[in-house]
């Protein structure tokens, strides 16, 4: 379980943190949503220690701070927002650093394997910069998935903590990689994700944390925090919850798609 | 593609390069042997290697001044080469990789500014020392003076762009470029002091050469080279998790500021050693590094170590051709390396665009 | 002395550079040469006025090679260059096999030196200077190093007698102040200061230089060109640069203004025979003091 307990956070001395306190359980799929500057990256980064923060990180009732690095990196991996790469390096190889930090040798086929799973088979070769946004981000995800392969553990359950894993990508792929977060949460593993769309919210997360000026304004199942009066506070503007509009606009929900094949 | 996974000796994958990488580096190895036997070869003095190698298999006395030639003037020449060239390039592969950035070169740590002012200093004003010093580091005072300002240079670059135990890459970066420009106004005023004889001096000093080549310089940069040389190995992969970022390196559990303040500490070392033995010989650092990524990828396991051969291999070749072309009067190094490197370079840039617009 | 491959090269301490010391290390350095027995017949010489001295004493033929700055007699030219006096390799020195090098004072880099004492080569340093004595001790050290004293002594004698007369000639009643310009690139004067070459020949030929206040040769501001206002301008001879370089002057803002430039005393003379403090010096002074007179009319 992770647990972060009163979690204040500066950047250039301004408080975008202002006690947020956040429970993610393994077998679950735990989203982050709110407003742009609301702090929803910025809880993500303090959770994974990528900036200073005050308050308490616990994973599996150890305190993330005290952990060394290696082990940390066994337990739980990190997709990082759009990313540069410094180099010309091929997709197989990017894909491949994330086993660095795997627990146990990981066999010959496992990159590939990874490339398959985001729907990047036959990638290897290509040059990293060579790919558009959305295959970067997936090949990213790849490295990630790698890198905590096995949901779970002989020490406990894996982690991912993804920063808007689907923000680049078209409605299949986000299917795609709705699909795979499913999976690794239902195999046992636990997963933490910024998310923006919140029809996507709506139907993989478990827990919703909905942030606001960098406090949480709601916390729990989609149904619960996803409502008129919640939502309309947090976003500054009138929102209505499974609502239709009037007969001739044309919309698009990503609930009544499905993937092919 | 199941019998290609079973397949024990061969499952090539498509991106996989460590094979070619490994290929590449036999073939460096030759290179290398091969670069070295003829530098100790060829000389202006026409001594022959195979002749003295023979007299000695058959246990016959070495003619003192074939001995001398061989021995106390190209071998030394040849390991102060393969020590240089090796350090060089390895160095700009490390800077590289740690500031994320294939143009970085251990100047930007300062020290090349650094041991220029060293060196400058000790050419124009190591007269004013006091008689007994001269004496005790005698026609070593460059060499030091040239280590110790490029080492302090860095130490002291390092020490302000890291605050509450983090190194920002960026702030060394400015800083260097900073310290650059002062140690530039003071070279400035030496140089304005200096005498006739000391600005040709100096000149020699820029242009590098490994003329002054003698076992002593082998033995005191030996020892700083070799530490680059056999540590940096062991940062191979977090330089290549670097390439993704400091946080997601540091999500692969790499402890990302003890490797920076490794390897910067290092290769401070090893530069300010090789820059004092041989003078500034640019170009090595960044070609070198350069050349491998376009030819074996940037996997710094690779990297490295052929970065180190073909460095060594280059330069000894550099000084053959030095020594060579207007014997017994000799080019500085630094001359044939960027006659020869420039344009080979720029015709490898133009037709390698897409793999380094980054 | 022939020890191992890593033995020979220890460090050696460096002896202070004094003349007289000087003196002595080339007479150890004589008496622990191989070739004792015999006189050195493969002569290296380093220096313009060393090799300069070696063919005045009629020893030309023995040289083997020289160094880049060695570039009269034209005989001289044709030798083997082993490169600038104080960029020397080991190799290249030892490629032309000497058995004796004479090498000007400054001669290295150091190391080189060491390697070339470790190579049981005599080796005579031979002191620098700007002005008579200094001449007639880089003759007497080359002549000795060669085992010519009798030549040495009869060109010391000839070297003194037609300085002294061309010293004698060129006194005057107001000795001109002479600027003497190294470069003039991009209109900045260096220009030479006490303790050089140039205020040394100067001086011999009855002149005096009309910048003081700094050694060597410097970069020096237009106002204190201005304010000395030399009566001449010195400059080296460089072929076929003479009009342009004689325009720069007349055209510069400062040194236009100048007297010298106003009544067109500006002198060039050819370098090594100017600088070199050899045995052409007396013939360097008479030119010299000659186009004084000439320049002050």
């Amino acid at each position: 379980m992770l647990s972060a307990t009163d979690i204040h956070a500066d950047l250039a001395g301004t408080p975008i943190l202002r006690g947020v306190s956040l429970t993610a359980r393994p077998g679950q799929i735990t989203m982050i949503v709110g407003p742009n500057g609301s702090g929803k990256t910025t809880l993500l980064r303090a959770l994974t220690q990528d900036l200073p923060y005050r308050g308490r990180v616990l994973l599996d009732g150890a305190d993330i701070a005290a952990l060394p690095g290696w082990e940390l990196a066994t337990r739980r991996a990190v997709l990082p927002q759009a990313s540069r790469i410094a180099f010309p390096f091929t997709v197989l190889e990017i894909v491949r650093l994330g086993l660095i930090a795997a627990a146990t040798p990981a066999p010959g086929h496992r990159a590939s394997e990874a490339l398959a799973r985001v729907g990047l088979a036959g990638f290897e070769g290509r040059f990293y910069q060579d790919l558009s946004g959305g295959e970067q981000q997936r090949a990213q995800l790849a490295r990630v998935l790698a890198q905590v392969w096995d949901p779970v553990g002989p020490d406990g359950a894996r982690w991912l903590f993804l920063d808007e894993p689907v923000a680049s990508l078209d409605i299949g792929h986000q299917l795609e990689v709705m699909e795979i977060m499913a999976d690794y949460a239902r195999a046992g593993g636990g997963v933490v994700a910024v998310m923006h769309d919140l029809n996507l919210t709506a139907i993989h997360a478990d827990q919703v944390l909905l942030m606001q000026d960098g406090r949480c304004l709601a916390a729990g199942p989609p149904a619960a925090v996803f409502t008129d009066a919640i939502l309309s506070a947090a976003y500054g503007c009138t929102v209505r919850v499974n609502a239709t509009p009037p007969a001739p606009a044309t919309f698009v929900l990503p609930h009544m798609a499905r993937r092919a094949g | 593609m199941a019998t290609a996974d079973n397949s024990p000796t061969r499952d090539f994958v498509a991106g996989d390069r460590q094979g070619r990488a490994r290929r590449v580096m036999l073939g460096l190895v030759a290179l290398l042997l091969v670069t070295s036997t003829l530098s100790l070869g060829i000389g202006a003095s026409g001594v022959s290697l195979w002749s003295v190698l023979g007299q000695i298999a058959r246990a016959e006395a070495v003619a003192p001044r074939e001995a001398l030639i061989l021995f106390d003037i190209r071998a030394p020449r040849l390991a102060l080469g393969l020590l240089v060239g090796a350090a060089l390039a390895v160095s700009g592969a490390v800077m590289q990789g740690l500031f994320r950035n294939p143009l970085a070169d251990p100047g930007l740590v300062g020290v090349g500014a650094g041991a220029g002012l060293g060196a400058i200093t000790a050419i124009v004003l190591g007269g004013l020392l006091p008689l007994a010093l001269q004496d005790v580091v005698g026609f070593y005072l460059v060499p030091l003076a040239a280590f110790l300002g490029g080492w302090l240079t860095t130490l002291f670059l390092y020490r302000i762009s890291t605050s509450r135990g983090r190194t920002s890459v960026a702030v060394m970066l400015l800083g260097g470029i900073a310290l650059g420009a002062l140690a530039g106004a003071v070279s400035g005023v030496l140089i304005y002091m200096a005498d006739d004889a000391q600005l040709r001096d100096l000149t020699f000093w820029g242009l590098g050469s490994l003329a002054g080549a003698t076992w002593d310089k082998v033995l005191v940069a030996g020892p700083l080279i070799a530490l680059v040389l056999v540590v940096t190995p062991f940062l191979a992969q977090s330089l290549n998790a670097l390439a993704l970022g400091e946080g997601p390196a540091a999500h692969l559990g790499i402890p990302v500021q003890r490797m920076k303040t490794i390897s910067i500490l290092t290769v401070a070392g090893a530069t300010g050693a090789a820059v004092a033995v041989s003078g500034g010989i640019g170009f090595v650092g960044i070609v070198v590094p350069h050349l491998l990524r376009i030819l074996t990828g940037p996997d710094h396991r690779y990297l490295l170590p052929n970065a180190a051969l073909l460095g060594a291999a280059l330069l000894v070749g550099a000084d053959m051709i030095a020594r060579s072309v207007i014997a017994p009067a000799e080019l500085p190094i630094g001359i044939v390396t960027a006659t020869l490197g420039g344009p080979f370079f720029l015709w490898i840039l133009l037709r390698n665009r897409s793999l380094l617009d980054l | 002395m022939a020890a191992g491959p890593f033995g020979t090269l220890r460090t050696q301490r460096r002896a202070p550079l004094k003349p007289a010391l000087l003196m002595l290390a080339v007479i150890a350095g004589q008496m622990r040469s191989p070739a004792q027995a015999d006189p050195a017949e493969r002569v290296l010489a380093l220096g313009g006025a060393v090799t300069e001295i070696v063919y005045a004493l009629g020893q030309g033929d023995r040289l083997v090679a020289r160094d880049t700055t060695s570039t009269y007699p034209p005989e001289a030219a044709a030798l083997p260059d082993v490169g600038y006096v104080r960029a020397l390799s080991p190799e290249g020195v030892l490629s032309v096999a000497p058995d004796l090098i004479l090498a000007i004072e400054g001669s290295g880099p150091p190391e080189t030196m060491e390697v070339l004492r470790a190579a049981d080569i005599a080796l005579a340093t031979v002191p620098e200077g700007y002005d008579a004595t200094a001449i007639v001790a880089k003759i007497t050290v080359v002549a000795q190093a060669l085992e010519v004293p009798e030549a040495g002594a009869r060109l010391v004698a000839e070297v003194e007698a037609a300085l002294a007369g061309a010293i004698a000639a060129g006194r005057t009643q107001t000795p001109p102040r002479v600027l003497f310009i190294l470069s003039l690139q991009g209109g900045r004067i260096m220009a030479a200061g006490a303790d050089t070459a140039a205020q040394g020949i100067i001086e011999l030929a009855g002149g005096v230089n009309a910048l003081s206040g700094f050694n060597g040769y410097q970069q020096v501001s237009d106002e204190a060109v201005l304010l000395a206002d030399p009566d001449v301008i010195l400059m080296m001879d460089r072929s076929g640069e003479h009009a342009a370089e004689a325009t720069d002057i007349l055209t510069h803002p400062v040194l236009g203004q100048t007297r010298a430039a106003q009544t067109g005393a500006i002198l060039h003379q050819p370098g090594l025979l100017l600088l070199g403090f050899g045995p052409r010096t007396p013939q360097a002074v008479e030119a010299l003091s000659a186009a004084f007179r000439q320049a002050q009319g």
